[in-house]
């Protein structure tokens, strides 16, 4: 009632792209998939596995950053949601 | 060159901005809340006391001896709180709704409030944090030999020990903090985390751009090989690290002190999911350069762990050592100061405060002050731990890596997560899980990892380690039943968490839980659900608030007492004095008492005077099995709906048959009307001619009052009609029954007729039943029916040569029939369902008969006799009436 099936929609989105980037975190930086960076490459001369790993966490980080505000605000409409429901 | 006295003043310099700073925020806050100071930014500052020292110095030294493994420490976190939806926002929200003050709390909590669990997970979190204590004494002793020389690092150590101990007693127990929140202790480490922040880089420039001449010199010569350390870089060293470092930012007390008991606002968290990981890295982004210039440039054999600090040395850098200097001296001291904290909380609430209520007689409890003992025994409890941590620093005399004395307090710490994790996600979790896998995992972690970090130095001697207990290789330490092909850290690691969560898993399924803590796992796991957080039954017993509110002083202190119990009199609607001690009180007050004490002492503490709790069953099970709730609730809101949905039809199909009523009860007034005008217009006119004009012949005046005389009897018939079938159909009139013959019937009628058919030429047949048709009537009434239907077939009969036929019959069912047949076509089709309604339409009266009730009227009469009067098909498809009665067997005389 409170809720439009959009924002739900929305929200679930949200929240399956934070799992998503969880899991990309984990696969891109544990192993095996973590031995691909160990070429031996260099990139503006610096080896590649040390641009590799600073690009996946730099990127987590953007990832991380794009989804605060939608994650945080979904959490805030649920919260008036209970809030209503369950006030002292 | 720096001298020592250069040195000693610019730290104590740097100490004094810190106390001002943690003094100035801590007074205004008090007053009024700085708004920049509660912010996001500060709150993430806070939470980067996680990069110590160890990661200020003993990053380099790792990555300068192990490549890019020092990597991991700082991926856990990265990956904890970008997935922080998942499980930090469900912490911080159980710690504020249940105003949890330390991870002892939280698990002691989760698990029905138990003293005993408190105790141990307090236990073990002192011990696991002594080598991390211990780790900060020695970098920061190590960069103060670097800068002043000396050899004695024992003294060095102590008063460095000292210093922050009295630092920490000053900034850390200044008060009794509902909430345990520290504002201003917050204010000075997010200070110190952007200093440490900026003599990192500023060194890293450093080394980079000045020593260096830019990355293509730094990394000149650098193969994926050398970056990859020894051995095989990404393995299940590479894995465990990061799920170590993972674990501890969530399971290290100081860690879940400042993300989790100093969080004001939840949604702090949402911007620390990404600037916490954007911070560490920052931190991290020059050490592989720092380590790979010290290496080029400094002398071999000198400690890699110090090369910050050396190498700006080396290169007469003054000021950016000093930098240095203060970068490492604040992220120890930051670290030092909030573990020390986390620490003492947890051993004043859950080891002090437990023997202090035992001791303390419950009569006496208005003369012990406890908030006094309270701050005392935190006082005491901080110079033990950093004591402890000397004592570490001084029995495993100074370890070479500062990373390996780290990963044993992060392996040591991680014991929580099982309990923890089970605590927040999994209802079944029950205590003795919790207690035995806690107990288990934390011996295993003393065998495998920490009595060996002593090297033989401390309980565990040499042999023991290398050859096991007796001489059993079986139990080696660092090979427990021949697990010897692995690190030592993977090694204990896969020992001690796997045990312990193994043996929680199955004691917590085969165990079940009491009341209190299967009331507190439905509030911890489903805590986004319940967000008022209480649900401590305890009934009242308490004859009034006298003893309650002298708990409250004691603990809270008297102005904060006086306000909580004012608010609670308030809400309760009494102007002053004390409120009554009604459950909501008790449960408010174990509330508050638990964000200074912890859950299990308030619970102790106030049931104690509220005389003992009792927790109604099936009140717990109705809060505990709350999703059980939903579904029952959701189950009867369908029920409801569907009976609302009949209720509704059945309201649409009343009205229906209400409006169709009501056009009827219009047309019949429309109706009646005008029968009523007709002879009445015939009446008036004349009698005012009657009147008016008085040559009238007599003949003429004789039949205008017959016609009036005809009129009026019509009217009168008209209204006899209508009171008539009013009657009848409101069944008023009680009609006498008897047996009687239904030939004669028909046969009286037909006399009573016989002048009306005679003059309209019709023929009437009979076809009667042979034998006699008993039925029980009332004689008049049913000729009254039967001679208005025979009248209508004379009347309506249009036929050349008109006839009726009365045909009398038994059927099988105990039913007889008199049907009235016509030739005159029946009645049309359009009109036959309407024919029996009142005023009809399509049976417009005749000028000389009744208004149009007579089908009506009789239909009323038929049925008031438990018979019927129905319009039927021949096989022709021409219709006819038929009166229908029940046969009276003639064995039934007498019964009526």
């Amino acid at each position: 009632m409170v809720d439009s099936a959009d924002l739900q929609l929305a929200r679930r989105k949200t929240r399956d792209r934070s799992v998503a980037l969880i899991v990309i975190g984990i696969v891109f930086l544990m192993p095996p998939m973590v031995r691909i960076s160990l070429i031996d490459e260099t990139f503006f001369s610096i080896p590649f596995a040390l641009v590799y790993l600073f690009s996946v966490w730099g990127l987590l980080v953007i990832g991380s950053a794009l989804l605060a505000r939608p994650l945080r605000d979904s959490d805030k409409q649920n919260d008036e949601i209970n809030g209503q429901d369950s006030r002292d | 060159m720096l001298t020592v006295n250069v040195l000693l003043f610019v730290c104590l310099g740097y100490v004094a901005i810190l106390f001002t700073v943690a003094f100035v925020v801590d007074r205004r806050t008090r007053r009024k809340p700085i708004r920049w100071l509660q912010s996001s930014v500060i709150y993430t500052l806070s939470i980067s006391i996680y990069c110590t020292s160890w990661t200020f110095y003993g990053a380099v030294g790792s990555a300068a001896r192990n490549g890019l493994e020092f990597i991991t420490i700082y991926l856990g976190p990265t990956l904890v709180f970008v997935g922080w939806w998942w499980l930090l926002r469900k912490l911080v929200r159980i710690g504020r709704a249940h105003r949890i003050t330390s991870i002892a709390d939280l698990i002691s909590s989760r698990y029905g409030k138990s003293p005993s669990l408190a105790v141990l997970v307090t236990i073990i979190a002192v011990i696991a944090i002594t080598p991390y204590i211990a780790l900060q004494l020695q970098s920061v002793t190590n960069s103060y030999q670097v800068i002043a020389g000396g050899d004695d690092g024992t003294t060095t150590a102590f008063w460095i020990a000292a210093g922050m101990a009295l630092f920490t007693i000053l900034f850390g127990t200044r008060n009794l903090d509902a909430n345990e929140r520290h504002h201003g202790v917050v204010a000075a480490i997010a200070l110190e985390a952007i200093i440490k922040l900026l003599a990192l880089i500023a060194v890293g420039i450093f080394a980079t751009f000045v020593v260096a001449d830019g990355p293509a010199d730094v990394f000149a010569g650098v193969t994926a090989k050398t970056i990859q350390g020894s051995g095989d870089i990404f393995g299940p060293r590479w894995v465990i690290l990061t799920f170590l470092s993972a674990t501890a930012v969530i399971c290290l007390p100081r860690q879940f002190q400042v993300t989790v008991v100093e969080n004001i606002e939840e949604r702090h968290v949402a911007t620390a999911s990404w600037l916490f990981p954007l911070y560490m890295l920052g931190m991290t982004i020059f050490i592989v350069p720092i380590a790979l210039v010290g290496q080029n440039i400094m002398p071999s054999g000198s400690n890699p762990d110090l090369y910050v600090l050396t190498l700006p040395l080396a290169q007469h850098m003054n000021e950016l050592a000093m930098l240095a200097f203060l970068g490492g001296f604040s992220s120890a001291t930051s670290m030092v100061i909030v573990a020390a904290i986390a620490a003492s909380t947890m051993v004043s609430n859950h080891i002090v405060m437990p023997v202090a209520l035992r001791l303390l007689p419950s009569s006496k409890a208005v003369s012990g002050d406890v908030r006094s003992l309270l701050l005392t025994s935190r006082r005491f409890s901080i110079a033990a731990i950093l004591g402890l941590g000397f004592l570490y620093f001084y029995i495993s005399g100074g370890s070479d890596a500062l990373a390996a004395i780290g990963l044993i307090a992060f392996v040591g710490v991680a014991q929580f997560l099982p309990s923890l994790i089970g605590g927040i996600f999994w209802r079944s979790a029950t205590r003795s899980g919790a207690i035995t896998g806690l107990i288990i995992g934390f011996a295993l972690w003393a065998y495998t990892l920490f009595l060996p970090s002593f090297g033989g130095h401390f309980l565990l001697s040499t042999t023991v380690i290398e050859n096991g207990p007796l001489g059993i290789a079986l139990l080696r330490p660092q090979a427990l039943f021949g697990m010897g092909h692995f690190d030592p850290l993977v090694h204990a690691v896969v020992w001690s968490v796997g045990m312990n969560a193994l043996f929680f898993i199955v004691i917590s399924s085969l165990t079940t839980s009491d009341g209190l803590e299967r009331l507190q796992a439905a509030l911890f796991v489903d805590v986004y659900k319940s967000t008022t957080g209480s649900g401590s039954n305890i009934s009242a017993e308490v004859e009034d608030s006298e003893d309650l509110f002298i708990l409250a002083q004691r603990i809270l202190g008297d102005i904060p007492a006086r306000k909580l119990f004012d608010e609670m009199a308030a809400s309760q609607g009494i102007e002053s004095g004390l409120p009554h001690p009604t459950d909501t009180v008790v449960v408010r007050l174990e509330r508050e008492l638990a964000g200074s004490i912890g859950a299990a002492s308030a619970h102790a503490m106030v049931t104690r005077i509220a005389g003992g709790q009792t927790v109604s069953i099936t009140e717990l099970i109705d809060i505990a099995d709350e999703t059980q709730q939903v579904i029952e609730t959701s189950r009867q809101l369908e029920e409801k709906s569907a009976e609302l949905e009949r209720t509704a039809q059945q309201l649409r199909n009343v009205n229906l048959r209400l409006r169709t009523l009501d056009a009827q009860k219009d047309e019949f007034l429309s109706q009646v009307s005008h029968e009523l005008r007709t002879p009445m217009t015939s009446i008036r006119s004349f009698s005012e001619i009657l009147m008016n004009e008085n040559d009238i012949s007599e003949s003429d005046r004789a039949r205008f009052v017959g016609i009036i005389q005809d009129e009026s009897l019509r009217l009168t018939r008209l209204l006899d009609e209508i009171l008539d079938i009013n009657r009848l159909e409101a069944g008023v009139s009680k009609m006498d029954l008897e047996q009687m013959d239904a030939n004669t019937a028909v046969k009286k009628a037909l006399d009573t007729i016989s002048g009306m058919t005679r003059s309209a030429g019709v023929t009437v047949k009979t076809d009667l039943w042979p034998r006699e048709l008993t039925i029980l009537a009332n004689d008049d009434r049913l000729r009254q029916v039967l001679i208005n239907v025979l009248s209508n077939a004379v009347k309506y009969n249009t036929a050349p040569n008109p006839e009726i036929l009365v045909h009398t019959s038994l059927v099988v069912d105990g039913f007889v029939h008199i049907d009235i047949i016509d030739n005159g076509g029946g009645v049309p089709p359009e009109v036959s369902t309407s024919i029996f309604d009142k005023f009809a339409r399509g049976i417009r009266t005749s000028r000389n008969h009744g208004a149009g009730l007579g089908l009506p009227i009789s239909l009323a009469i038929m049925r008031a006799m438990n018979g019927d009067l129905t319009l039927e098909l021949t096989p022709q498809n021409t219709s006819f009436f038929r009166v229908s009665l029940d046969f009276a067997a003639p064995q039934n005389k007498g019964k009526s």
